[in-house]
């Protein structure tokens, strides 16, 4: 397993390709950006799948931690990620 | 392919472009990843059609449900993706043998008082004395050995348990008495714990006997047929301490549950829906742990151990391996 954190700049009529495909993978946190814990073979996918989707001038940006762990990370405000497998 | 769902919220869960989501009674939209997703567990009221079934179907996810008063009621599960005719034929075999189911049997009780011990070994090293205890343990099993039938291991089991049970009211802080185990409908805090987390336990270890080609109705410890999924139940004997037990204790002793979060009426105690979030939380914390695998070298979560049991036992019976029931090793 490996998290991620899943970043995309792209036209703003295509943002919701992206929203919706990374949504099957991902939490949602902000407006263009994901994150979470994913297997190896996801994040290629993922990899694989972005790649193909994009169009020139845009781009996404994947950072990959070997585990949450490594991450330290501060929310200020609303955290979306709490209990996102508690609904 | 780990996650589990729980959802407490009432609504409707429905498909939406490529993957599942709620959509709350407040008509709140709250999205679920489908691709790392093991199972939904239903706690609250929720809606469904057809078209969410299928999708859960294709990506091997199962839909577990649990009645108003924390039951396991049951389980929408995917189509079976694996199936073996050879499989079930052994696994049917292995129970009309006499001789082999007891062996099975005995594997299992032996693997639950191990597991039952090591919590109390825990307990004993931190300020307790329970000395009594693990001498009735470890003779349960020299007993266990010896069962010549499956109704006397499943005696030794009811025993061994009983012996057990028998130190939660010592390690238990005030306010919650436990007194023996009662269940339909649990009497007291400390039973609707243990009920609410063995249902848990036993709806996860559906979802690991279907992950193989296991038939989960024929079991060798539980009597098959009687009630529901008898494997599961002959499974879930072996995971209750590590998993159900110290749940509890650790929420119990630190104080993260209040008189609030249980319900008491008509001789019955039950958990509210946050003391049901609460207990979840912590319990799917604890399937999320990851301990070093002697024989697989590799880190697994403890919720992969479940699976690694389907698979020794469907091994066993199909290679004669011997089975080597899960006995906690850390």
């Amino acid at each position: 397993m490996v998290y991620v954190v899943a970043v995309y700049d792209v036209e703003a009529d295509r943002t919701r390709l992206f929203l919706n495909f990374l949504r099957r993978y991902l939490t949602h946190v902000q407006n263009s950006v994901f994150e979470g814990e994913i297997t190896e073979g996801d994040l290629e996918e993922i990899k694989r799948e972005l790649d193909s989707m994009l169009e020139a001038g845009e781009s996404v940006i994947v950072y990959r931690m070997s585990s949450e762990q490594y991450v330290s990370r501060t929310v200020y405000g609303e955290d979306p990620t709490d209990d996102s497998h508690f609904l | 392919m780990n996650d589990n769902y729980h959802i407490f919220s009432d609504g409707r869960v429905e498909r939406h472009n490529d993957t599942v989501r709620l959509v709350t009674d407040d008509d709140e939209k709250k999205y679920l990843p489908i691709e790392n997703a093991e199972a939904l567990f239903l706690h609250g009221q929720i809606d469904f059609n057809t078209r969410v079934i299928s999708f859960l179907d294709d990506h091997g996810v199962a839909m577990h449900v649990f009645g108003w008063n924390d039951y396991y009621s049951g389980s929408i599960m995917p189509e079976r993706g694996q199936t073996s005719g050879q499989t079930v034929v052994e696994q049917v075999r292995a129970y009309d043998d006499e001789a082999h189911r007891g062996k099975i049997a005995r594997e299992i009780v032996d693997g639950s008082i191990h597991n039952m011990r090591a919590n109390v070994t825990y307990y004993d090293n931190r300020d307790y004395d329970l000395d009594s205890t693990l001498d009735a343990l470890d003779r349960r099993r020299e007993e266990i050995q010896s069962a010549e039938s499956v109704e006397e291991a499943m005696g030794v089991e009811a025993s061994a348990r009983r012996a057990y049970y028998g130190i939660f009211d010592q390690i238990l802080p005030e306010g919650f008495v436990f007194g023996g185990r009662k269940y339909n409908p649990p009497n007291n805090k400390v039973n609707s714990l243990i009920s609410f987390g063995n249902s848990l336990v036993y709806a996860n270890i559906v979802s690991a006997i279907r992950a193989t080609a296991l038939d989960p109705t024929i079991s060798y410890l539980h009597e098959p047929g009687e009630r529901r999924y008898s494997l599961a139940l002959d499974l879930a004997d072996l995971f209750k301490p590590v998993l159900t037990d110290r749940v509890v204790f650790r929420l119990v002793n630190r104080g993260q549950l209040s008189d609030d979060d249980f319900d008491s009426e008509m001789n019955a105690c039950l958990l509210t829906e946050t003391g049901r979030e609460t207990f979840s939380k912590e319990f799917e914390q604890t399937l999320d742990r990851t301990i070093e695998h002697p024989r697989l070298n590799r880190k697994v979560s403890y919720q992969y151990l479940l699976r690694v049991e389907a698979y020794k036992l469907k091994k066993h019976l199909l290679t004669g391996e011997p089975y080597e029931s899960f006995e906690r090793w850390w």
